[in-house]
């Protein structure tokens, strides 16, 4: 019964994974668009792709779900897992490269903006979900 | 008074075998929660309650008739070592699978006691075993461990005691129908005669083993004084039937006695029954793992960083300190632009190194090893390969040693060899400083992409490799899939720790003993003959580098890359320590010197990335190649092959770079 919020949040997970990924790629190859620069969204093939990767594990649950078999939760919640876990290696990421820019001196020219991306704050969203839903996740673990 | 008593710990694979060892010696040997982790039989010595006790760590194994390198070692020992106990470490979980092991082990009349390990999961599984029951329906002293927890040791070595002092052994038989006890009764009869090997081994193993077509036990009969009955009697059957029927048997005996001592197997669906049903599906296994990757390789190039600064600032400074305030100035610049710079460039690295393997350790330790290898099988399958292999494939990323070594567990030859011959390919932890020190430089933001692409790159020539030889060399059909799929475990902060130091403090080492050597070796090198300029052309470094120059010119190296090159056969972070050094110690880092550099350039920085992936093995890794093959020709041809290979891929890939990277 608490299968219609998991697929609205795995849909819109999804569908903001996916969308985000497409632009990083496409931002990529055909060059700089200002407007998504300013929405956090840089072009880069790489973490492009790993959006496009956790925002096709949230869809495919999605799918799943919606016609009926719940086959399709195992992927929501493995999708939760990942985008977190993406999130932190992004978070320390960032955490790291601040810290290089203090100890080589150009604390003053450095932005956080510069390394935001969507890996790190879609993760928030992931995060809510593992707290929502986390438990009867993992539970599944010791009540074989 | 104390006779030293010998216990060989056996069992399935990744039931615990090591994990127990190590908590009886004290040991820390190699732990990893997939099926294969040891290959070698490993000794530890405990004394208890004035005993003393040899235990030998074997790898796993799934019956006595042996079909990989690392079951031949575990069978052996057991048959030819004779221990004075055999304890089988039994997968509490699992007991169907194991106990099929047990009914082979009892029939050696061997004194045989279970540990009845993961004693824990089961019970957290709802699942616990009667075990005293089942030691009554089995005869056979049964003790409950918790390796990881250290629990059940002391009954077990009591237990072990007992045994090896209760003698006669009674055998434990298991009645395989009237036909086959026919046939083992017309073999016994012949082997009776040969004193030899009746009185080494029961007569009815043997002759079980037999009737199931044993090479092994065959090759031991061939020449005796049963050689010609026996084969006269073998020739007339077909031992494949027989050797269904035995297991069918044997499974029947262990079915009656299971349902009695445990509850029957009602597991719903577990947490590793769900997060394998994503990362193993058909479509999204495959680019799940790619992500993964990227993620552990934006941990080991990005977090680092800050790390690097500080050991780059302290290396610079040094070295500078050292070549201005040492006299005689010889012993300064030995000091400071040989030993510094090249030892220093190379520990820079030290951050990224630990945490690629801290990485490795978690996919170790957590059981997704075991995944890769099953979603990777089906394009590996077709291209030539067992997805076994992918398994020693990523341990290649930390060591082309210890992977080499892992394929043992591969049971064909020929797919052994092949993944043998393809693993140097996988970019282990001594090129990464090569890739962090020429991406850093000339890739800037993008250095992460590009360190990915070589990784990638690394994969992508094993496979075609494998491809290649299974297509010309090395024709055959490849091995089926059967792996047992671990459960996944959350794995402790201590172990990986431990792992990672373990490994981390061999590079420490590596950084003190062989790169301090190709350091002080290639100072040498650029500082005589005596009067010359340090590092220039009229050096012997110089002169070295000018000879070889030619065959790398076209790739778009330069002489110092060169020397550099043929000092990295050591090891392939001399590449970074030998460049350290014949830049020298200036006030700028290793980074700044190369980057300004005008006969470096992107495209050449990723030639000689490229080339460095691919070019040879280091010693280490031809000596395992050697040992592990038995073969020059084929430790030669591993040589041969890299080498060109790499020519060819640097070539294309200097030359094709300019165009992606607009002409750098
Ligand atoms: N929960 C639990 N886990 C255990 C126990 N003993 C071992 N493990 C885990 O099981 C996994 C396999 O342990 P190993 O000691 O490497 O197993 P092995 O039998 O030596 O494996 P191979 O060398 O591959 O044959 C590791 O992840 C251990 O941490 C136990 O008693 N309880
Ligand atoms: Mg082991």
């Amino acid at each position: 019964m608490s299968n219609g919020i998991k697929i609205l949040f795995g849909a819109v997970l999804g569908v903001l994974y996916a969308a985000c990924g497409l632009l990083q790629v496409v931002q990529a190859i055909f060059g700089t668009m200002e407007s998504l620069e300013a929405l956090f969204i840089p072009g880069n093939i790489f973490s492009g792709s790993v959006l496009l990767v956790i925002g096709t594990v949230f869809l495919t649950g999605v799918r799943k779900l919606s016609i009926g078999t719940e086959e399709g939760m195992p992927f929501i919640y493995v999708g939760i897992l990942f985008s977190v876990g993406i999130g932190l290696v992004e978070l320390l990421a960032l955490c790291a490269l601040g810290a290089d820019a203090y100890l080589v001196g150009e604390w003053a020219d450095w932005s956080a903006a510069d390394a935001v991306n969507p890996l790190l704050y879609l993760a928030v969203i992931g995060v809510l979900g593992l707290l929502a839903w986390g438990k009867e996740f993992f539970r599944g673990a010791r009540a074989a | 008074m104390t006779r030293e008593i010998r216990i060989a710990l056996t069992g399935n694979p990744n039931v615990g075998k090591t994990t127990l060892f190590n908590a009886l010696t004290g040991s820390r040997q190699h732990v990893g929660n997939w099926p294969g982790v040891t290959v070698e039989k490993k000794t530890g010595k405990v004394s208890r309650n004035g005993c003393e006790f040899e235990v030998v760590d074997l790898p796993g194994t799934y019956s006595l008739t042996a079909y990989s390198a690392d079951e031949v070692i575990a069978r052996d020992f057991i048959l030819d070592e004779k221990p004075d106990v055999v304890v089988q470490v039994v997968d509490a979980t699992n007991l169907e699978r194991n106990l099929y092991l047990t009914t082979q082990l009892a029939e050696l009349r061997t004194p045989l006691v279970i540990a009845l390990n993961m004693a824990d999961m089961a019970e957290a599984q709802g699942n616990p075993i009667d075990y005293r029951k089942l030691s009554g329906f089995l005869e056979i002293p049964i003790v409950r461990t918790v390796g990881t927890r250290g629990e059940g040791l002391q009954d077990l070595l009591d237990a072990a005691v007992k045994e090896a002092k209760t003698s006669p052994h009674h055998e434990h038989t298991i009645g395989y129908g009237n036909e086959a006890e026919e046939m083992i009764a017309k073999l016994t009869d012949p082997l009776s005669a040969d004193r030899t090997l009746s009185g080494k081994y029961p007569l009815r193993w043997l002759a079980v083993k037999l009737l199931e077509g044993d090479e092994n036990v065959l090759a031991k009969v061939r020449g005796g004084a049963a050689s010609a009955r026996v084969q006269s009697i073998l020739s007339s059957i077909n031992s494949d039937e027989y050797e269904a029927t035995m297991a069918d048997k044997r499974y029947e005996a262990i079915a009656a006695i299971l349902p009695q001592v445990h509850r029957t197997n009602t597991r719903g669906t577990t947490f590793s029954d769900m997060v394998d049903r994503v990362v193993t599906n058909r479509y999204l296994g495959i680019p799940i793992f790619l992500a993964l990757m990227w993620g552990a390789f934006e941990l080991t190039f990005t977090v680092a960083t800050p790390f690097m600064t500080v050991i780059d600032t302290l290396t610079v400074w040094l070295a500078e300190f050292a070549v201005a305030s040492i006299e005689p100035a010889w012993l300064g610049s030995l000091i400071g632009d040989g030993i510094i710079s090249g030892v220093g460039a190379v520990l820079i690295f030290l951050p990224n190194i630990l945490i690629l393997f801290l990485i490795l350790a978690l996919l170790e330790d957590s059981g997704y090893l075991a995944r890769a290898a099953f979603i990777m099988d089906r394009p590996l399958y077709a291209l030539g390969l067992p997805g076994k292999a992918f398994i020693p494939m990523l341990i290649g990323f930390g060591c082309n040693v210890p992977a080499i070594m892992a394929t043992r567990s591969i049971e064909s030859e020929k797919d052994r060899l092949i993944s043998i011959l393809v693993n140097p390919f996988m970019s282990c932890s001594a090129r990464l400083p090569v890739y962090v020190l020429f991406a850093g430089a000339f890739f800037g933001a993008h250095a992460g992409g590009v360190m990915f692409f070589l990784y990638v790159l690394g994969i992508a020539v094993a496979i075609a490799s494998a491809k290649l030889f299974r297509s010309t060399i090395l024709p055959g059909e490849v091995s089926p899939f059967v792996m047992e799929m671990p459960p996944y475990r959350l794995p402790t902060a201590m172990t990986s720790l431990m792992h990672m130091w373990s490994r981390g403090s061999m590079y420490l080492r590596k950084a003190g003993t062989i790169i301090l050597l190709g350091a002080m070796l290639v100072w040498a090198l650029a500082s005589f003959p005596y009067g010359v300029e340090y590092g220039s052309a009229e050096s012997f470094a110089g002169m070295l580098g000018h000879l070889v120059e030619p065959l790398v010119a076209p790739l778009g190296f330069d002489w110092k890359v060169a020397v550099a090159l043929i000092f990295g056969f050591l090891a392939k972070e001399v590449v970074v320590g030998s460049l350290g050094v014949l830049y020298g110690a200036g006030e700028e880092s290793l980074t700044d010197a190369l980057f300004a550099d005008p006969s470096l350039s992107a495209a050449t920085a990723l030639a000689l990335m490229v080339f460095v992936l691919l070019y040879m093995p280091c010693v280490a890794a031809l000596g395992v190649i050697k040992k592990e093959t038995g073969s020059w020709k084929w430790t030669g041809f591993a040589v041969a092959y890299g080498i060109v290979v790499a020519w060819v891929l640097a070539f294309v890939v200097g030359h094709l770079a300019p165009f992606f990277i607009g002409g750098a």
